[in-house]
């Protein structure tokens, strides 16, 4: 297993790589991975004064007519408002679009692409704090990860586990919380959060991170309802260090429990 | 029954039966779906040649008609499928009392390497769902893990700066 | 011994052309029989196809699965028969004119205990087969299931049903008042619609957005709407546009006589001798009994009969009518009469109160002198009411009356000085294999007469038989 990591919108991305063979090529491998972080970054970040969306955010360029990764995230944040009810929205408060809530994902499930295409056997990726793994074994017994929660109190011990690629179909996790930079959560303006952090892991890194935003803006009513629409396993950290966990998220095992 | 009426009894019914067992087995194992590809709602999205596209939502199909729903939040959909049979597939629809629940197929190496349920979604159809609700939990409850037994950490999204404290980094040097 | 009252034999006349139409005709019927009988299989057919076009073939390959997927099936076969047990009680035309009232009600009554066994298997298996595949036990499953949405209401349903069931079993009914059996009997309506709404909610193969859903919605639908139509609807129509009031009662014999109705615009009733109707009277204490009666003569002159022999307090009432009393009415029902002629030749096979449609029978149906013959069991000799109508009709007619006077017979439907004579269907009816025989009586003296008639090898489709007792 070969670990890399470099910085990419503004968080640091590591990877961990296990090939197929021993010769495979971990350099072309992160290279993919970084070029696909950058494509999007470039597009789509904010942070880039200079990218597509910075620019319609300036006014100047129109959203018809900025490139097809903009567009299409744009397209598919709108989806996720609309399925979530408004908990998650790409529309900041003052109007302007911000879609640092699906990039981040869009750029974690290209590279996942990209890995897989590369035919290796076991690929983790965790960019800031978000996880995807994949690879040829997943659903093998060598294919599983588990990956660690941290604990918003204290940001150096880990507060549980989960496990990914084994048979209940998680593939990733995506951590929410008002411990982030929080640019993409609009809570709704009347409601103070009751959640500190939210993991939600699913099927896919995209409905995992969109969901655990929408969930920390929404609150308890959107915890419920979301856990109720959507296969997903979430572990919610109260704004008073208490925690609440979906039946799915894995527990101890059975012999400490009464 | 008169003869006559016997015969055309079991012919309708026999027809009947067939017609709808084709029906079913229409909805099985369909297009094969990539892992990891992004989820796209019922809209073509043409990307750069090069790399790879999130490309058309390609709902698994089950036997109902709202194929094109955004079907599971689970599955992604039909991006490039690798050159080989490897990789995930939208499989047969299962029914339980909760409503249908699509199988996904993981193939790898050419052979069946898993098999998990995914719940459709219910925008469109109004099945009951096996209560997922979010209980509150001791911090003994849940799994633990120590750094050291974990490859990865996940959490609230850390900048650069912070990175290099985190849990993240400490195993990122480590080399796992 | 036997008397023959009216010998028409000779007028028969050798030189008629081909078969009449009756041949063609009632082929028509039998194929409308057969095509009834096979949508009714395609229907249940159907129920099964439903399932299997969801992918339910599939879901077979653990036991759990399995166990849930014959709990479906059953389910749905049994709804679908409910649904088929609703039309034939409907009294729809269509089949009506097939297979006639009685077989439809006969067929209903037998639909009854099997959908009762799929119901009691749709509940065990479901509950099997979740406990299965679940794997926790099986009171916390019945409780799961019973917390889902619509389940309680549809566990009322199968109690009434249920109850319905058990009190028409022959034992139960036997001993309940037809009315009090028919208060109860109309709660399956509200058994039905207890349990639809789980159909529609729970397992997903009628969701919202499935074409099944549709087709399940139709059919459920379109019972409904023929009950409405053809059992509320059309006696609430046909009474108002005849308007049909108590004429005067002639008085026959002890505890027999005969009620004769005017109205508008009979003949738009088209009903014909043979035929009976579910009559209403409108008097206090008689409005809420339907009776089933026969016509005893053709319509005509703007004016119906019944005769009736009172052998109940229902009937015995009726001797009291009033004249002028309003009278409701249902149909025309039954085939016993011309629609399900198959032959030249017909012989009319009477007794006791039998009598009545077998004499509006010889008035309307279709015959030429000598091919007809009347046998009438009577209890003495010049005995037998609406015997001087029925010889003025054979006299009329060119019919060939005979009557066989005397107490039952120890076997078969003859007395048995007539037994030993050696007198049977065979002897008295000339020409019996190309006869149509039409008979109607008690019900054991029934079935001796069509034992008789199967015997001599005629055909299901040439004997006709009118119960009187449903």
């Amino acid at each position: 297993m070969i670990a890399r990591a470099f910085g990419a919108m503004g968080t640091v991305v590591s990877l961990r790589l296990d090939g197929a063979s021993d010769s495979f090529d971990a350099d072309a491998a992160t290279a993919a991975v970084a070029d696909a972080f950058a494509r999007w970054e470039q597009s789509c970040s904010l942070y880039d004064t200079g990218s597509e969306l910075s620019r319609i955010g300036r006014g100047e360029l129109a959203l018809l007519d900025a490139g097809d990764d903009v567009r299409g995230a744009y397209e598919i944040a709108s989806a996720w408002r609309s399925r979530t009810g408004g908990a998650f929205t790409p529309h900041r408060g003052d109007g302007l679009i911000d879609l640092n809530g699906v990039v981040k994902a869009l750029a974690i499930a290209e590279s996942g692409s990209a890995l897989d295409r590369l035919g290796l056997l076991r690929w983790g990726i965790d960019a800031g704090g978000d996880v995807l793994v994949g690879g040829g074994a997943v659903g093998t017994a060598a294919g599983a990860w588990r990956v660690g929660i941290v604990d918003p109190a204290d940001r150096g011990e880990l507060i549980a586990a989960i496990d990914l690629a084994g048979s209940h179909g998680r593939m990733a996790v995506a951590t929410s919380g008002s411990a982030e930079r929080g640019d993409h959560i609009w809570t709704q303006p009347d409601a103070s959060p009751i959640f500190a952090q939210v993991s939600v892991a699913a099927g896919d890194i995209l409905t995992a991170d969109v969901l655990a935003t929408a969930i920390v803006a929404g609150g308890r009513t959107a915890l419920e309802e979301f856990t109720e629409r959507f296969p997903i396993d979430v572990l919610a950290v109260l704004v008073d260090g208490s925690l609440m966990a979906t039946p799915g998220w894995p527990r101890e095992p059975a012999g400490c429990r009464a | 029954m008169r003869p006559r009426a016997l015969l055309l009894a079991s012919a309708a019914s026999a027809t009947v039966i067939i017609a709808g067992w084709q029906l079913g087995t229409l909805g099985a194992v369909t297009a094969p779906v990539a892992q990891g590809g992004s989820q796209t709602v019922g809209t073509t999205r043409s990307t750069d040649a090069a790399t790879s596209d999130p490309g058309t939502a390609d709902a698994g199909t089950s036997s109902d008609s709202n194929a094109a729903i955004d079907s599971t939040s689970g599955a992604s959909d039909a991006s490039q499928a690798t050159s080989s049979t490897d990789g995930t597939y939208a499989g047969s629809t299962v029914g339980t009392r909760f409503g249908d629940v699509q199988v996904q197929v993981t193939i790898s190496g050419g052979a069946i390497a898993d098999v998990t349920a995914l719940q459709l979604t219910d925008h469109d159809r109004r099945s009951v769902m096996i209560s997922n609700q979010a209980a509150p939990i001791l911090r003994e409850e849940v799994l633990q893990a120590q750094a050291a037994s974990v490859s990865m950490v996940g959490g609230a999204t850390y900048t650069s700066e912070a990175y290099l404290q985190s849990l993240q980094a400490a195993l990122d040097q480590a080399g796992f | 011994m036997a008397f023959l009252v009216h010998d028409s034999r000779d007028l028969e006349r050798r030189s008629r052309p081909v078969a009449g139409d009756e041949r063609a005709r009632s082929s028509k019927r039998l194929w409308r029989i057969d095509l009834l009988q096979a949508a009714l299989a395609a229907s249940v057919a159907i129920a099964i196809a439903l399932f299997l076009a969801d992918g339910g073939g599939a879901r077979f390959a653990t036991p759990g699965a399995a166990t849930t997927s014959l709990g479906i099936i059953a389910g749905l076969v049994a709804t679908d028969l409910v649904i088929v047990m609703l039309v034939l009680a409907a009294r729809v035309p269509l089949i009506e004119r097939a297979v006639g009232h009685d077989a439809a009600m006969a067929l209903h009554g037998r639909l009854g205990k099997p959908v009762m066994y799929l119901l009691v298997a749709h509940g065990a298996l479901l509950l099997a087969g979740y406990t299965i595949s679940d794997g926790i036990d099986l009171v916390a499953e019945a409780v799961t299931i019973w917390s889902l949405p619509d389940i309680p209401l549809a566990v009322i349903g199968f109690a009434l049903f249920a109850l319905v069931v058990v009190t028409s079993l022959i034992a139960v009914r036997r001993r309940l008042r037809y009315e009090s059996w028919y208060l109860i009997h109309l709660l399956v309506y509200g058994a039905v619609l207890a349990a639809l709404p789980h159909q529609f909610s729970v397992g997903g193969l009628f969701a919202e957005g499935t074409w099944q859903r549709w087709y399940w919605l139709a059919m459920c639908a379109a019972a409904f709407a023929a009950v409405l139509v053809y059992r509320v609807g059309a006696p609430i129509v046909l009474s108002v546009r005849h308007r049909l009031v108590v004429d005067r009662v002639e008085r026959l014999d002890h505890g027999v006589f005969s009620i004769v109705m005017r109205g508008l615009d009979l003949d738009g009733l088209h009903a014909t001798g043979g035929q009976f109707f579910i009559w209403r009277f409108m008097a206090r204490g008689q409005w809420w009994q339907a009776h089933p009666y026969s016509l005893s003569a053709h319509p005509r002159n703007a004016e119906l009969r019944i005769t009736v022999r009172a052998l109940g307090t229902g009937s015995a009432d009726l001797a009291g009518i009033r004249p002028g009393t309003r009278v409701a009415l249902e149909g025309p029902y039954g085939i016993f009469s011309e629609a399900s002629r198959s032959r030249r030749r017909i012989a009319l096979i009477a007794a006791g109160i039998g009598v009545t449609p077998i004499r509006s029978l010889l008035e309307s149906a279709s015959f030429r002198p000598g091919e007809a013959t009347v046998v009438l069991r009577t209890p003495a000799a010049n005995d037998g009411w609406l015997l001087d109508e029925i010889r003025s009709l054979a006299r009329s007619r060119g019919a060939t009356i005979i009557t066989i006077p005397g107490p039952r017979g120890a076997t078969g439907w003859v007395t048995d000085a007539a037994a030993a004579e050696g007198l049977s269907l065979a002897t008295l009816v000339p020409d019996l294999p190309d006869t149509d025989v039409y008979v109607c009586g008690p019900r054991a003296w029934s079935d001796a007469v069509i034992a008789d008639a199967r015997a001599n090898g005629l055909k299901p489709e040439q004997i006709h038989h009118e119960r009187f007792d449903w």
